[in-house]
């Protein structure tokens, strides 16, 4: 065990792009924890998808050793955290794991807004954050002004920030430096019952959970008995040690200060959940770490195969990635449209986006997913209370004595010139303003109480178009509020197509039945016979379009050489017909069903 | 090797010349274009005989009963060329006394001496590619002729001695309105032909047309459709029955050759990209000249295909090929020689009846004009339900 002294925790926190991964991998080289060769770029963002979007997803620790120019050697641990508001509280667990930060910021554009709400986060867990300067090699590169910026707009003394260039390895030893220097060794007694912070776990199909975790007090070793104190899950551990780059390195036991993983023969991430504290079953802990929330599914969806047949497979490939996501949720759905399916449960949208991406692409799956909701609370006139988790078990109006939505409290950081825009946006989103307070001269955070409903609905869009990208936006679940609602039914040739159902705000329903004919119009393609598409709330039709019959579909000519190209053809139609999906006569594309998801108001 | 002895089965012969003055800008046939060498229409010439002489070999007990040259622009390549290519036919083949045969002519590329020498050759049927009356939208459609050509060229063979004359249109063309086809039509049944052909355009990948089709402002689906329709009906009122999806036909004037392609009878290809469909196999020519002349030549692969049609894969075609006809398809027929129920595909006709696509006479099914214009989509669904028919069981 390392020396309390020599211990440095630390984490990342960077607008994307502004060089967060690419700073980690300097690092993690200079440290010569790793050959050049060995590594794959941005190595810390192990997932495939994180690579691509270039934004971390889940978690990620990693132990460098370095000898410092006192001459001594250190063990720094980077933390890195994800950078989204879904995962909001996933950051804070990483970044309360830490004693310090460091805050990367573009020479060139400064502080992003994004950057500005996990700075704060980071700032409220007592970490000392630390500015460095990056891409200064750019031409446009102006380090004194970005200085000035962090120290106005922050308050962070920043004259003697280091100024790097990741992407050239420039000054790289200085931010090592800095880190030794000025993050404070951290805390805690040795000697103490075991307090130990989860701040990720992963599935691994040999080991079962591999839990990342940063000890507080006291000390874990292999054979001893632990407890989850919030999931009161009782463990023997198997194994400790440290996250090495290339891997896991075990060791005899974790101390206070340190930060590497156990594993314990556990089935299920679900038991160790981020945030939670590990305690000695023995000799436990009489408190836990502050911060634990159940993290619980805000979103919800329908999610079907493409082919209906390839239902197992879906089904299959969820329990899989559950296994890894424990904040995922799905029950099995039938819909008469799309047949078998799930009902899926998300922290956000990001978070959905990203399981079905995965969905798609590791298991080789093409989804239809029906339009995102959140969970309603329905008291019916005989008293009793039912949550509304898909519009598919919508009560009937008339047994619907109160529907209550959800509202969150959300927060935007913006610069102060779009103020204005992002008010109109909020009220339009029935948002009630509570409060406005400048963060300084140019900075505004606006909070508002909003129906989570409205912000699941193309919110993110809609602010970042309103903002050219400036405004960031966090936001909690407040309370549930009683609320106009009805649920939307679409009809095509005279049925109604369940997996476009939806529950919205009753003053809303008209415009949205609008468009959503428009676009269910703009595509599916013309058929043989005319198809009218309606919206209607309980009976009653409130929009309505038509899809012209098809006219001309003909191959003109047709003669000898034609014939093989023609049933070429006629092959190529019928694949087609395999990605629709059909109600009576009428065939539905499923990118119809994804087109409905997204209406640009 | 293909055997096949029989007595008395009929043949058609397609033979397809790959050169042209220029290229249509709409055209995706395999053609060269341009001012090609005389040495090299030459090698063309003897690998053409060669192959047809090596080919009749298998094909003893036809009888050739059709010929067709088509291209590329088969008037393009020469009296004398073609009519050597025709003297080797009738040599090697027996073609019978009254068998049609067809030249596919371009107006820039006839006058009446050369047609004179070809009908006297044994050449009974022209069929001319006019394609509109407008020459701006002849010249944007890169149409090495104007309208004045194109009735000089039927007068030409109207003096020449052809009894049977086909004109080719085009509808749907860029810039064309529904009047100026309905102008187009009336233009051309002045010059009573016995048969006329209409295509509607299609933008082909691979063509000039299609790199710039987006912007070439050409008529919608719907208009293509009134087109269709307006052209059907008016042909009709003077005396051209349809009896295809895209031809029209005074009585007894049916392109014999054609018609071989939609009814399942049997042909031979020859030329680059040329089909065949004989002795069970479907095979094409590969659509390279150089390929196909060393090839025949030095005994190379000409062949970029060639496949055994099974049964269950013929019925397909009997569908798909026989509904683009007003022939059509008839349960009988259909059932006893692919031992197929009829059933699935009747209920689909039936709907299809209904909706005025489709319509039952004496027996055989067929399609309506409306019916045709949607024939990709009716066969598609007809085709999905014979797939999922179950055989009738063999009488053992």
């Amino acid at each position: 065990m390392t020396d309390l002294s020599k211990i440095r925790n630390f984490s990342i926190v960077a607008h994307i792009d502004h060089g967060k991964s690419t700073l980690a991998d300097r690092l993690l080289e200079s440290c010569n924890a790793v050959e050049l060769r060995e590594m794959e770029d941005q190595l810390l963002d192990n997932m495939e998808l994180e690579r691509e979007r270039g934004i971390t997803i889940k978690a990620r620790a990693v132990k460098l050793e370095y000898r410092a120019d006192d001459g001594q050697d250190y063990v720094l641990n980077l933390i890195d955290t994800p950078g989204h508001v879904d995962f909001n509280y996933e950051v804070s667990r990483s970044l309360s794991a830490c004693e310090g930060a460091i805050l990367v910021v573009d020479a060139s554009q400064g502080i992003e807004a994004q950057t500005l709400a996990n700075t704060y986060l980071a700032i409220d867990e007592g970490l000392e954050v630390l500015p460095v300067i990056n891409k200064i090699d750019l031409p446009a590169a102006r380090p004194q002004e970005g200085k000035k910026e962090i120290e106005e707009v922050i308050g962070l003394p920043a004259m003697d920030a280091p100024q790097i260039s990741v992407k050239n390895g420039l000054n790289i030893h200085s931010v090592l430096e800095m880190i030794v220097k000025q993050v404070p060794p951290p805390s805690g007694d040795r000697s103490a019952p075991l307090r130990a912070l989860i701040f990720d776990s992963q599935y691994d199909s040999y080991r079962g959970v591999i839990v990342y975790l940063r000890v507080m007090d006291g000390v874990v070793e292999p054979g001893m008995e632990i407890k989850m104190m919030a999931t009161g899950a009782v463990y023997k551990v198997v194994e400790t040690g440290y996250l090495q780059p290339r891997g896991l390195q075990p060791a005899q036991g974790l101390g206070a200060g340190e930060v590497g993983y156990l594993t314990a023969s556990i089935k299920n991430v679900a038991d160790t959940r981020v945030g939670d504290t590990v305690t000695g079953a023995q000799n436990p802990a009489g408190e836990a770490l502050p911060g634990y929330k159940a993290v619980q599914p805000m979103v919800f969806s329908g999610v079907y195969p493409a082919d209906g047949s390839k239902y197992g497979d879906l089904r299959d490939a969820l329990e899989k990635l559950k296994l890894n996501d424990a904040s995922m949720s799905y029950v099995q759905e039938n819909s008469i449209a799309l047949g078998f399916g799930f009902r899926c449960g998300f922290l956000g949208l990001l978070h959905m986006e990203i399981i079905l991406e995965r969905l798609e692409r590791e298991y080789n799956l093409d989804l239809i997913t029906t339009a995102p909701n959140v969970v309603y609370h329905v008291t019916k006139t005989n008293g009793e209370t039912v949550e509304v988790y898909t519009p598919l078990n919508y009560p009937d109006p008339a047994e619907i004595a109160q529907a209550e939505e959800p509202y969150v409290k959300a927060s935007i950081i913006t610069p102060q010139e779009y103020v204005g825009n992002i008010m109109e946006l909020c009220q339009q989103r029935r948002g009630e303003y509570r409060d406005m307070t400048y963060l300084d001269q140019t900075r505004v955070e606006l909070h508002y109480e909003m129906p989570l409903n409205e912000i699941i609905y193309d919110f993110f869009d809609a602010l970042k178009s309103r903002t050219r990208g400036y405004a960031s936006l966090d936001y909690e679940l407040l309370d549930y509020r009683p609320s106009r609602l009805v649920k939307l039914d679409i009809l095509l040739n005279g049925e109604v197509i369940d997996a476009l159902s939806f529950i919205i705000f009753a003053d809303n329903a008209y415009p949205r039945a609008r468009k959503i004919c428009e676009k269910l119009k703009e595509n599916i393609p013309r058929q043989m016979f005319e198809i009218p598409v309606q919206a209607a709330i309980g009976g009653k039709v409130i929009a309505r379009e038509t899809i012209k019959a098809l006219r001309k579909d003909v191959l003109a000519k047709c003669y000898g050489g034609d014939i093989t190209r023609k049933k070429k053809l006629l092959e190529k139609q019928k694949e087609g017909k395999k990605r629709m999906r059909s109600f009576g006569t009428v065939s539905v594309p499923s990118e119809a069903f994804m087109a409905v998801l997204k209406l640009d108001d | 090797m293909i055997q096949t002895v029989s007595q008395g089965k009929s043949l058609g012969i397609y033979v397809h010349i790959p050169f042209c003055r220029s290229r249509c800008e709409y055209c995706d046939f395999y053609s060269l274009r341009g001012g090609r060498s005389k040495e090299l229409m030459d090698r063309f010439l003897q690998a053409l005989l060669a192959h047809i002489k090596e080919t009749a070999q298998l094909a003893p007990g036809y009888e050739v009963d059709t010929v067709y040259f088509g291209g590329g622009t088969p008037s393009f390549f020469g009296a004398d060329g073609l009519r050597r290519i025709f003297q080797e036919l009738d040599r090697r083949f027996a073609v019978s006394k009254d068998a049609e045969v067809t030249l596919e002519a371009n107006p820039d590329s006839v006058n009446e001496r050369m047609l004179g020498k070809l009908r006297r050759a044994g050449f009974n049927r022209i069929s001319l590619g006019v394609q509109t009356d407008d020459d701006i939208q002849l010249k944007a459609l890169g149409r090495p002729h104007n309208y004045e050509q194109a009735v000089k060229a039927v007068q030409a063979a109207r003096n020449a001695g052809f009894r049977n004359l086909s004109v080719d249109l085009m509808y749907g063309l860029p810039n064309q309105s529904r009047e100026q086809w309905m102008t187009t039509l009336r233009h051309v049944l002045d010059l009573k032909p016995e048969h006329i052909s209409c295509y509607g355009l299609k933008v082909e990948p691979g063509t000039p047309l299609y790199e710039y089709g987006h912007c070439a402002n050409l008529p919608d689906d719907d208009m293509q459709a009134d087109m269709y329709l307006y052209a059907v009906e008016t042909l009709g009122e003077f005396g051209y029955t349809q009896y295809e999806i895209s031809n029209f036909a005074k009585e007894g004037m049916e392109s014999r050759h054609n018609l071989k392609y939609w009814t399942g009878g049997e042909y031979l290809g020859f030329g680059p990209s040329a089909a065949s469909d004989f002795a069970g196999k479907r095979f094409t020519c590969k659509a390279d000249l150089e390929t196909y002349i060393t090839g025949v030549m030095g005994g190379g692969q000409i062949l970029s295909e060639c496949e055994s049609i099974a049964l269950r894969e013929r019925a397909g075609e009997y569908v798909m090929l026989r509904l683009r006809t007003t022939v059509g398809i008839a349960e009988e027929e259909y059932s006893k020689t692919f031992l197929l129920p009829f059933g699935p595909l009747e209920q689909l006709l039936r709907l299809y009846e209904r909706k005025g696509l489709a319509k039952l006479d004496a027996g055989r099914w067929s399609l309506t004009p409306k019916g045709f214009l949607l024939s990709n989509q009716i066969i598609g669904q007809l085709l999905e339900a014979q797939q999922n028919s179950t055989p009738i069981a063999k009488l053992h």
